[in-house]
């Protein structure tokens, strides 16, 4: 192929050599149109059609003129004279065409080398016919074609001349045309030699470049001995260079030597790719430091841009006035026109004040904190008894308080009100309006009956918040006698109270007011009605008190102190210290001991008996609480149940001071008696109650026979005869359901009329395929039945059903890395909550494949030694410090875990 | 000469038989072998994995066995003494005076015997007199809550998930009330709507814990669990083995047991309407059925004057012991006690046989009717209901010395209680996880049995059957009938038929396949209604 080309290429320097010749024929048609027609024509005869294309007539003529020649001649190498001859010929005549413009020549001769192969294909055949063809048309054109003629003429006279030549000298016309040929190059040559334009040694192969020529303008330079060397030891050698191998191939050897290095670098990379893919997890979360920024790092950035700022900082930066003033900074300062004395006085004061003020407010903050209800109700109380103390110490002057605290008319109306009983609903009116119901009447009288009903809120409230303090008193009277209740002198003198105050409430019922309502006669009549009833009812009291003064000075102490609490003021207190013990859940009650109560069993069986004779005609419903309070002590039940079977209690509380609602006095009374921590007394007689019942109900037990029933006869009879049948139905049932479950299979049976049609058929019987089905049914059964969990257990069925709810706890499929169920089953069966590990353990197993803090910036990863005999667990034990050498690697591993 | 040399040990290489077995209990189960996995990277996960739950395990041993406050112990006797002999009163002289306290005898005698029941934490207990007296203690403070009278009937009484609800089994239905006494719910339902759905008159309450169920056995013999939280009634069974109020949850996985005048005891769950086992404890009627808190021993009383010992594993017999019982308990470190009745005794398993032994006895007066024993979570206190009231009894080594506040807390403040009862709630466990083995919850499913073969399946049967045919031997037909041709075609015959069937199988399996595909199709990819008029209309 090379050759090849190198033979085109001669061909075209021969071309152009020849176009170079002295132009001996001028032609008319030298004009550039012409030339410019010719080579639009070339080019389009080479296939590339570009520009202004002749009519196909024209192209055609003008091909059979010129081209076919042209290219003839570089055509093969096989070619005869002749095709030499006539290529010559026609060579001229196409010089004939480009003679005009040489200098584009230069290169289109280049271009049109590139053309010839293509072109010259086409017009190879017709060359020699072209001959005979031109010369024909030579023939009719003759007379019109000087220029043909004449390159005709030409060609006729060379070819006639080389066979002359032949014919004389007997050598082959090739000899002759080479001789020619070389006389011809070596004249032509007019361009400086260059690689495109080869001497005509090198195109011959005559006068070849040796390396030596290339070498020689190289000598005197410093690399030149060394590449002399080299050549020299090349050319002993002799070896001859192999030729390149083809690009595919050696692209493919480069590819491998460059994956063969790529691999080598990279497997560096791969203990660090490995630890980071079986580390648990990746931490991201130190490395690079993403805190917000402090305030003394934004001060430090600070610089002054607006005019004050700068202002600002150029006195701040001063170094005068700093100077001045580290040195006496106490100078600039106005204070120090105030003595020292004066300024430490002062000191001193606000220190205290502000000690003074702080002790305080701790003091308040820890009184405040106080949760002791104790505490709480002591402070109030002494709160209130300062408030009273005036009141206490005389009553004449807290009575004239009273009277000019309180309005003289309202006084008179509340009076009036508690007459009338008006705001009680309890008139008659009142009472027939609400049988009738209050929604059915008019608005009027709606309006009336809420304004009573408001009426008896004012009134009471107003009651209960005059009352609380007297109660509170009376309480705190209580409280103290409580505290030496225990002893006799205080019940007596308890009693001595109550009997004072009954006395005092006589005396104060007989002021009776001069003026208003309650001067009127017949309100005059109504109230000494009523005093008298009081004034009995006082009496009896009075009497009782005498009676159980009496009592107590005889009894012994601990008698004492139940009969001393049973006086405890006025009766309706009694009800309030029952609900209060009934109600008050008591911590000893629990601790109560046999030997601790039996000492006073007999006296309170006594009270006991007293107790239950009363309480029957006690209506329970209204009092319950009241038998629990007689329960704890007889003579005091006795007398409340006298009380209230007496019907006084109204009575009494109408009859002025002591009446009031019961639950605030329970309040104030519970108060009381609550936190008192001397109630021994009380609870001890509770705790024998207890007891002491307790064992009158063993005894009733024991009697009544509650305690042991002996079975029936009918029991009797199951318990003897157990477990005869038991185990019997067990079995039968186990079978049942193993039937259920695994049914047994059918017996084979013949179905009338199938295969008995004959005697034979009868009495072979089954046929034996049946059998076999049965059989094997019967096996499988059996296989079944050996299978369950209870096949050994006689005495257990469990059940094989599936529970098609509880399906759904279960894994459906064994999950994707696992390969068998064992493993999979033991790698769940720990629980990892917080719940079931200790808290050290638990966050680690717990631990995210990353952690992370959010806003982290990740880097790269960056090459890093590692290990590659370092277990997993090492690394992670290293833990966070290498993690944050080389957050790099976390990164990679992090790509990882990605993919 | 030989120089015997003891090998020195360090003290903290010591082998450690205790932390060892510690260990042991909190990796619950030994690992896979992770030798034989193909897999690498499961290898090196399940490896890391296992580590961690081994370090986990030991610092747990390590704190049960460094850091927990208090220790349990038993009574021990010296030489001769015996530790029943031992009388509360001895004990009594020489414990502190906080275990003092819990020595006592409360006398209630009118309303009748009492039932016991303590929360959790062992800080409240509910008390219920036959004759309706209901009551809840704070027996830590010796404080009572809220006493009552409901003036019918209580058969039972039971914490619901903490102290502020119980619920009682009253004469015709339980009810359920807050610590206040207020009667928050009566589990009836009215007369229009159908009478299965409510409790009846229920003669044993239990309260599954994890669940939220509200299980009881009525007259009956129906067992019901209601669930709580939103009031529906789960599962309502009928156990057909007569009436019963032997009835106990077991605490490990939630099984409901009923013991049966037959002799046998029977285990349900919620989810299947027959019991999941059924066995025969007793030739006589059971008269108690308790529990060990790890949920794999069961104690079981019968008529017939025995006691046994149930392995629940394996459901078999471990012990028999003589003796009656009315009632049966075991103690959270396992003792059990049981009572008739004015008799306690106590049994303990003795350390190294798996034999239970007797521990410790108390007899209540005379004429004391035990109703039942019921051992204080975290004490090592009995309490004892009976007919005249209630009392409590010191047993050494009952209650689990040290309480964790993720399970229980005695001392538990009203926010914590709040947010535990959140978090329970969060955490209810559905009904259908109730099962023999809950271990077994998370693990692969189990092969069904009568499911049908699947397609590999069938395709190896048909060949294997196939083969059978091609292997049959033909016999030798008579001559002219015994041509290769004919025997051939025979054979062809043969393998047909066999695989036809197989074949039909298959085709209907596509056919089904196809049909489902289809319909798939046709709900998947609606056409829009401008196109619809165009598609092909189903054959109505």
């Amino acid at each position: 192929m090379a050759d090849k080309k190198r033979k085109s290429s001669d061909g075209a320097k021969q071309l152009q050599r020849r176009e170079k010749t002295p132009k001996k024929f001028t032609s008319k048609k030298s004009n550039p149109k012409s030339s410019g027609k010719r080579r639009g024509g070339g080019s389009g005869g080479g296939g590339e059609r570009r520009g202004p294309r002749l009519p196909s007539a024209f192209r055609k003529q003008l091909d059979n003129l010129g081209n076919p020649n042209l290219y003839g001649n570089s055509d093969d190498d096989v070619e005869d004279d002749e095709v030499i001859d006539s290529d010559e010929g026609e060579l001229n005549y196409v010089k004939d065409l480009y003679e005009y413009e040489e200098e584009v020549a230069e290169e289109e001769s280049k271009k049109n080398r590139r053309f010839d192969h293509v072109e010259n294909y086409e017009y190879e055949l017709p060359e020699k016919f072209k001959d005979e063809d031109i010369l024909s048309e030579d023939d009719d054109d003759l007379g019109p074609g000087d220029e043909d003629d004449d390159s005709i003429d030409k060609e006729y006279d060379e070819g006639r001349h080389a066979r002359m030549l032949e014919d004389i000298t007997g050598i082959h016309t090739q000899a002759f045309a080479d001789k020619k040929r070389k006389r011809r190059a070596a004249v032509s040559e007019a361009y400086p030699e260059s690689e495109f334009n080869p001497s005509c040694d090198v195109l011959s192969g005559n006068g070849s470049i040796s390396i030596q020529d290339l070498l020689d303008p190289l000598r005197g330079t410093p690399s030149f001995s060394k590449l002399r060397k080299r050549i020299e030891h090349v050319e002993k050698k002799g070896e001859t260079v192999q030729a390149p191998l083809p690009k595919p191939e050696r692209e493919r050897l480069e590819r491998g030597a460059a994956y063969d290095h790529t691999k080598k670098d990279i497997t560096k990379w791969e203990h660090l790719v490995k630890r980071n893919r079986e580390a648990p997890t990746l931490y991201f979360d130190q490395g690079n430091d993403m805190g917000l920024p402090t305030v003394g790092t934004m001060a430090s950035e600070f610089k002054p841009r607006t005019d004050f700022e700068k202002a600002i900082a150029s006195i701040l930066d001063n170094k005068e006035i700093s100077e001045a003033y580290k040195n006496d900074g106490a100078k600039l300062l106005e204070l120090n026109k105030i003595s020292i004395e004066e300024v430490k006085d002062r000191q001193n004061r606000l220190a205290k004040m502000r000690s003074l003020l702080f002790r305080h407010e701790m003091k308040a903050k820890h009184v405040k904190k106080i949760k002791s209800k104790t505490y709480h109700r002591l402070k109030k109380k002494d709160k209130l008894k300062a408030a009273s103390s005036d009141l206490q110490t005389d009553p004449e002057v807290a009575k004239d308080q009273f009277h000019s605290m309180t309005n003289h008319w309202y006084c008179v109306f509340m009076v009036q009100a508690r007459m009338t009983l008006r705001h009680r609903n309890q008139g008659k009116w009142a009472k027939r309006v609400l049988e009738r119901g209050l929604s059915k009447q008019d608005e009027g009288t709606q309006a009336a009956i809420a304004e009573q009903l408001n009426l008896h809120n004012l009134l009471t409230r107003k009651i209960n918040s005059m009352k609380d303090g007297s109660s509170s008193d009376d309480s705190s009277d209580e409280d103290d006698e409580d505290m030496y209740s225990s002893d006799e002198e205080g019940a007596s003198k308890l009693l001595a109270k109550a009997k004072e105050k009954t006395i005092k409430i006589m005396e104060q019922e007989d002021e009776v007011p001069d003026s208003g309502v309650l001067s009127l006669p017949f309100m005059v009549r109504g109230l000494e009605k009523r005093k008298e009833a009081a004034n009995e009812e006082a009496k009896r009291a009075l009497d009782d008190y005498d009676l159980s003064l009496n009592q107590s000075a005889g009894k012994g102490l601990k008698e004492g102190t139940s009969s001393g609490r049973r006086v405890f003021g006025v009766p309706k207190k009694k009800i309030e210290e029952a609900a209060n013990v009934k109600h008050r859940p008591d911590v000893d009650n629990y601790g109560s001991d046999n030997e601790d109560t039996i000492e006073e069993k007999d006296d309170i069986d006594i009270d006991l008996d007293v107790l239950r004779d009363d309480l029957e005609t006690v209506d329970d419903s209204a009092f319950k609480s009241v038998i629990d309070v007689a329960k704890d002590s007889g003579p005091r039940t006795s007398h409340d149940v006298s009380v209230f079977t007496s019907g006084s209690w109204k009575q009494m509380k109408s009859g002025g001071k002591v009446g009031s609602t019961s639950n605030t006095n329970v309040k104030s009374v519970r108060e009381v008696v609550k936190p008192s921590p001397s109630n021994d007394s009380e609870e001890e007689v509770e705790d024998d109650s207890d007891t002491d019942s307790g064992g009158h109900m063993i005894d009733g037990m024991l009697t009544s026979g509650k305690a042991y029933e002996l079975p029936s006869n009918e029991e009797l009879i199951k318990r003897a005869f157990a477990g005869d049948d038991v185990e019997e139905e067990f079995e039968k049932v186990k079978d049942d359901v193993l039937n259920e479950e695994n049914p047994e299979p059918e017996k084979p049976l013949l179905l009338p009329g199938w295969g008995q049609w004959t005697d034979v058929q009868k009495k072979r019987g089954l046929p034996s395929w049946m059998l076999e089905e049965h059989a094997t049914a019967k096996q499988k059964r059996e296989a079944a039945l050996k299978k369950r969990k209870d096949a050994r257990l006689k005495h257990v069925i469990i059940s094989e059903k599936v529970d098609k709810k509880g399906e759904k706890l279960y894994a459906k499929t064994l999950p994707y890395p696992f390969a068998s169920k064992d493993v999979f089953e033991q790698s769940i069966r720990m629980p990892i909550g917080p719940e079931f590990n200790p808290a050290t353990a638990a966050g680690a197993l717990t631990r995210p494949e990353v952690v992370k803090k959010s806003g982290m910036i990740i880097n790269p990863i960056k090459f890093e030694e590692v290990d590659p005999h370092e277990r997993v667990e090492d690394q992670k034990q290293r833990g966070r410090k290498q993690k944050s050498n080389n957050k790099s690697s976390a990164k990679k591993s992090r790509r990882s875990i990605k993919t | 000469m030989v120089v015997r040399a003891e090998k020195i040990v360090p003290a903290t290489e010591q082998y450690d038989e205790e932390l060892d077995a510690n260990i042991k209990k909190y990796l619950r189960g030994e690992s896979a072998n992770l030798e034989a996995l193909q897999d690498k990277k499961l290898k090196g996960q399940l490896a890391v994995k296992e580590e961690l739950y081994k370090r986990s395990a030991k610092t747990a041993a390590n704190v049960e066995k460094w850091l927990l406050p208090s220790e349990g112990g038993f009574l021990e006797p010296d030489g001769i003494e015996k530790t029943w002999r031992i009388k509360q009163e001895a004990i009594g002289k020489e414990v502190d005076i906080l275990s003092l306290k819990n020595q006592f005898d409360m006398v209630l005698p009118d309303l009748g015997p009492y039932k016991l029941d303590f929360t959790p934490s062992g800080r409240y207990m509910a008390i219920a007199g036959r004759k309706g007296h209901l009551g809840v203690l704070d027996v830590k403070n010796m404080n009572l809550i809220k006493e009552f009278q409901v003036r019918e009937t209580v058969r039972d009484v039971v914490f619901l998930h903490n102290e502020l609800y119980f619920a009682a089994a009253q004469k015709k239905y339980p009810y359920i009330y807050n610590i206040d006494g207020v009667e928050l719910h009566c589990l009836k339902v009215k007369k229009s709507d159908f009478s299965a759905d409510e409790h009846g008159a229920v003669s044993k309450l239990q309260f599954l814990r994890n669940h939220f169920l509200l299980a009881s056995i009525n007259k009956f013999g129906q067992l019901r669990y209601q669930d709580v939280t939103m009031g529906t009634m789960i599962a309502n069974y009928r156990t057909g083995l007569g009436r019963t109020d032997v009835m106990q949850a077991n605490p490990y996985n939630g099984i409901i047991a009923l013991g049966h005048s037959n002799g046998s005891s029977t285990m349900w769950k919620p989810t299947s309407p027959n019991p999941i086992v059924k066995m025969l404890c007793h030739h006589g009627p059971l008269t108690a059925l308790a529990f060990h808190p790890n949920g794999h021993l069961m104690a079981t009383a019968g008529m017939e004057r025995k006691i046994k010992l149930w392995d629940l594993r394996k459901f078999e017999v471990l012990q028999t012991m003589p003796g009656h019982a009315k009632s049966l308990e075991f103690s959270q470190r396992g003792l059990l006690a049981a009572s008739t009745g004015s008799f306690v005794q106590v049994f303990k398993e003795t350390a190294g046989s798996q034999n239970y032994s007797r521990y410790m006895s108390h007899s209540m007066a005379k004429g004391y009717q035990i109703q039942e024993v019921s051992f204080r979570p975290y004490e090592d206190v009995l309490g004892i209901g009976h007919s005249m009231g209630w009392s409590s009894i010191l047993i050494p080594g009952s209650g689990e010395p040290n309480f964790d506040s993720w399970v229980a807390n005695p001392f538990e403040t009203s926010k914590q209680r709040r947010e535990k009862e959140v978090r329970s709630l969060l955490e209810k466990l559905p009904p259908e996880s109730i099962m023999l083995d809950p271990k077994k919850i998370g693990t692969v499913k189990p092969p069904k049995k009568k499911d049908k073969p699947t397609r590999k399946e069938r395709e190896e049967e048909m060949e294997a059957a196939v083969e059978a045919a091609k292997g049959k031997k033909l016999k030798n037909k008579t001559k002219g009938r015994n041509k290769d041709g004919k025997r051939a075609k025979k054979k062809q015959e043969i393998v047909a038929n066999a695989k036809k069937q197989f074949i039909g199988q298959n085709m209907k399996e596509n056919e089904e396949l196809s049909k489902k595909k289809r319909k798939r199709i046709g709900e998947g990819a609606e056409l829009p209604k401008s196109l619809q008029r165009f598609a092909k209309k189903k054959a109505d």
